[in-house]
């Protein structure tokens, strides 16, 4: 029955972590629908696999991965995300709900800043994961990761600042 | 991280992704269900192993059939040294069925029951019940395995099974 357990364990974690997981994947797909796909294909190969469950960088990798499969599956797709991906600071647009204009101008602000710091952003923020685990799932170094996040939340200070 | 950046932090922290949808959940409950039902669910094999596992057997038939080459080679330079000392007529042996028998006989050696997904479907009216039941579905795989205690050898046999349970709602 040990195995009925760890099933539960495994749809609580995923309860917890798919909002993340989704904002995550949402940076190189555009509708939600896309993303919803590559977390659960990222989920279930990284469950397949009999990975740790609390091996949180790799199971960001397993959806970074499993979000440039999918693009690479249709090449149709794939220029239209490759276009998406280099103008990411125009068009990617990470769900959140806004609960006023502050928050609104911030989410925009968010999607101006360049995609490399916004994804650790993402991580670091609405996902907890250490620079450490950052680090390990973008295949970046720990500072390196650190430096983005800083450079990131400059950036949107930046932007938020009255001219 | 430094204190000039600890309002954006917190302001940042204050915007909440949408939650997972509900049908996404069971979407992917469902998908994990179906992948576990599958032969190699949970077993990926990776190809550095399989790499290894080749490189083995290999190495493994290439010993044998070494070891067959000299077992030969010693038998066709022993046998025509080897003088009949006396010729012996040996006791013919008769070998009993029975022990082949018992060698290919296998014992039950276990039960295993995985319940993957139990599901509540809520209240039925049976015809032949006075009191409304609660119906519960039961979805896993069942392991049946049998062993040969002479030689070691086991069968297993897998298979899907659903169970549906009826149980008397009390308190009506």
């Amino acid at each position: 029955m040990e195995n009925v357990a760890t099933h539960h364990d495994w749809k609580v974690c995923f309860s917890e972590l798919a909002p993340g997981l989704v904002l995550f994947a949402r940076q190189w797909v555009h509708s939600v629908a896309d993303a919803e796909d590559v977390v659960q294909e990222a989920f279930v190969r990284f469950w397949r696999r009999n990975h740790s469950i609390h091996n949180r960088a790799l199971l960001y990798a397993a959806v970074r991965s499993a979000a440039f499969d999918l693009i690479r599956r249709d090449q149709r797709r794939a220029r239209r995300e490759a276009e998406a991906f280099e103008n990411t600071e125009r068009t990617t647009e990470p769900e959140f709900f806004h609960e006023d204009d502050s928050q609104r101008e911030l989410a925009e602000a968010l999607r101006r800043i360049p995609s490399e710091q916004r994804e650790v952003l993402v991580m670091k923020i609405w996902n907890d994961l250490s620079f450490s685990e950052i680090g390990q799932a973008l295949e970046i170094s720990q500072n390196t990761a650190a430096s983005r996040y800083r450079y990131g939340l400059a950036a949107l200070k930046r932007t938020l600042q009255p001219q | 991280m430094s204190d000039d950046f600890s309002e954006i932090e917190r302001e940042l922290k204050k915007l909440q992704p949408s939650a997972a949808s509900v049908e996404f959940l069971s979407r992917l409950e469902q998908t994990m269900l179906r992948t576990h039902q599958l032969p190699s669910a949970g077993v990926v094999k990776r190809r550095a192993g399989l790499r290894l596992k080749w490189l083995s057997l290999g190495l493994g038939c290439a010993a044998a059939a070494a070891l067959f080459c000299l077992a030969r080679l010693e038998v066709q330079t022993a046998n025509p040294t080897i003088a009949p000392i006396a010729l012996v007529s040996a006791i013919p042996r008769l070998e009993s069925p029975a022990p082949l028998v018992a060698d290919s006989r296998f014992v039950p050696a276990g039960l295993t029951q995985v319940v993957y997904h139990t599901r509540d479907e809520g209240l039925v009216f049976p015809a032949n019940s006075p009191q409304p039941m609660r119906r519960l579905r039961r979805q896993g795989r069942e392991t049946l395995q049998w062993r040969n205690p002479s030689t070691g050898a086991s069968i297993r046999v897998s298979y899907d099974a659903e169970q549906v349970e009826l149980l008397p709602v009390s308190g009506q």
